[in-house]
């Protein structure tokens, strides 16, 4: 039964990964045409504040995108199928936080973050990760991980950073 | 000539007055024009002070043209001591136009006496007695601050130490709306700014932020992530009832409201970089505001609904531009330099906005750029009463 089970979760999990891999195919700007709606969130988990200490941090590599876009390319795709395997392994919930660089106007970035967070998120549960498992949170411009300008300093800020909630 | 064209012309010399004309001067002033008036001071035992705010109000109202009496069309001057001002206006042949008393300090009192002289005059409303709020990171965090339009009396608003952003006043000024980090989420707070007292009225899952009071005050747009894609909403003013409005692949953000708050415009970036979209606040119709620039962000609508203002990446660096929603015309109004988070005045003629080091209040017709805010550091997002 154990062995079934296994099968069929690598059979949705490679059909999720391969389905993924295809459909990024066909995206070539932030615009995509995979998802019309959402997967609504769930109610935030206490003690999930991303820059408290009860929120694992650089566990795992972020995930960086291009500029003025929320485009999880395949490249990156292969980090987050990483984080999917690792979550398999756990019951922790996690926090997503999207981050852009400093160039742009801040309300639109706060909400450009949260949107790059949120595109992550479904890159998780197209690999099989329970939707309810995932908050999100976006900071914009804040907080870079980079406070230098420039284009090495800025690929830098625009990313999703994850973190473990304990 | 006939009876009928007798009869016309009867009825078009008395329904063509405006009805106003009963308490205002039919005159029409252009928005580039100045109105050629005469300061004669306020005496009295606060007079000093009260006439050294009024005459930088009046300079900055726009619409005057400060000149010596003889030249003037219309005179203004006062009295004030205890607390209370008697201000009165008059023209050139002597009539009264507007004799009133105002009763508060200095500043006050100057700023109702300059923005009734403005109301008749000109018609339109005065700015000298509204409220401003702003982001400054003066501590070291980012907070709220308010201030008088121009930038005296500033006061720190919010103590929340941790990024305290995105703040709106209700049109009224009684109330403030802004977005905090206080739970480790961007949530909306609402402080009533009599009492002081704040409430989170807007925590839903993901990000909520943007807020912005509808022109009656009663309802709030914001943008929601918690359907799982930041769309902009439409909720009451104390954060109930959530209805969505917008629907589509990308990125929507930061609604501003119409006269009447019968429209909205907001940004979206569903056909690549973030453009400004219109469409009805009860739902529906969306239709691209387009600009000509390939990034247009923070778009604020002015009062009397004929103009966008909004930011434009334009060089390496933003710009102030205003946008005509009837034909689409679109200019830049800000001076070269940095220049973002446009906010108009209650008059549909002033524009705040920030430089990133300042907050700068910019008298569109004639491009006189004044500094209201210049030392608290960072500062950006400014709002506006009306």
């Amino acid at each position: 039964m154990k062995h079934l089970l296994f099968l069929a979760a690598a059979l949705v999990f490679v059909s999720g990964f391969a389905g993924c891999a295809k459909k990024s195919d066909q995206l070539t700007t932030g615009v995509d045409g995979d998802y019309v709606v959402g997967t609504p969130l769930s109610e935030r988990r206490d003690g999930s504040a991303f820059f408290s200490d009860k929120v694992i941090k650089g566990k795992f590599e972020p995930v960086y995108f291009g500029y003025d876009s929320f485009e999880v390319s395949d490249q990156q795709l292969v980090n987050v199928g990483q984080v999917a395997d690792a979550l398999r392994g756990m019951k922790n919930d996690i926090i997503i936080a999207g981050f852009t660089d400093d160039r742009g106007t801040e309300e639109y970035n706060r909400v450009l973050g949260e949107k790059r967070a949120l595109a992550v998120r479904q890159a998780l549960i197209g690999l099989g990760v329970n939707a309810g498992r995932i908050q999100t949170v976006s900071f914009g411009m804040e907080m870079p991980a980079d406070p230098g300008s420039g284009d090495a300093a800025w690929a830098k800020n625009r990313r999703a950073e994850f973190g473990i909630i304990k | 000539m006939n009876v009928t064209r007798w009869l016309c012309l009867f009825l078009l010399v008395f329904i063509g007055v405006p009805a106003r004309a009963i308490e205002l001067p039919t005159i029409t002033v252009k928005k580039a024009e100045g109105v050629n008036l005469a300061f004669a001071g306020v005496g009295g035992s606060d007079g000093p002070a009260v006439s050294k705010v009024l005459a930088n109000d009046l300079s900055l109202a726009g619409w005057f043209t400060i000149v010596p009496a003889a030249q003037a069309a219309y005179t203004a001057s006062g009295t004030a001591s205890g607390g209370s001002l008697q201000g009165k206006v008059v023209d050139h042949a002597g009539t009264t136009l507007l004799s009133k008393t105002y009763t508060g300090n200095p500043r006050t009192v100057a700023h109702l006496f300059n923005d009734d002289i403005v109301a008749t005059l000109t018609g339109y409303d005065g700015i000298a007695s509204s409220k401003i709020a702003f982001v400054s990171s003066h501590t070291g965090h980012k907070e709220i601050y308010t201030a008088d339009y121009d930038g005296f009396n500033i006061q720190q608003l919010t103590r929340d130490k941790t990024i305290s952003v995105a703040p709106t006043l209700s049109p009224d000024g009684t109330k403030l709306a802004y977005t905090s980090y206080l739970t480790g989420y961007a949530d909306i707070y609402l402080i009533d700014l009599t009492s002081g007292a704040r409430l989170p009225i807007v925590k839903f899952p993901g990000t909520n932020s943007g807020a912005s009071f509808s022109p009656d005050g009663n309802r709030l747009a914001c943008t929601l992530s918690k359907d799982g894609n930041p769309e902009v909403y439409v909720l009451n003013a104390s954060g109930g009832g959530p209805k969505r409005l917008t629907n589509s692949r990308g990125v929507e953000a930061s609604p501003t409201w119409g006269p009447g708050g019968r429209e909205i415009i907001y940004v979206s970036d569903q056909k690549g970089g973030p453009q400004l979209y219109r469409m009805l606040s009860s739902g529906g119709g969306s239709k691209q505001l387009p600009t000509g620039y390939g990034y247009t962000t923070e778009p604020n609508w002015s009062p009397d609904g004929r103009r966008v203002a909004c930011s434009v990446r334009t060089g390496g660096g933003f710009a102030v531009a205003t946008v005509d929603v009837v034909s689409g015309s679109t200019r830049i109004v800000s001076p070269p330099g940095n220049a973002e988070d446009p906010v108009w005045g209650s008059d549909s003629r002033h524009i705040l906005y920030s430089t990133g080091s300042s907050l700068i209040l910019l008298d569109v017709p004639s491009g006189k750029t004044t500094t209201v805010i210049g030392n608290l550091g960072k500062v950006s997002e400014p709002t506006w009463s009306r």
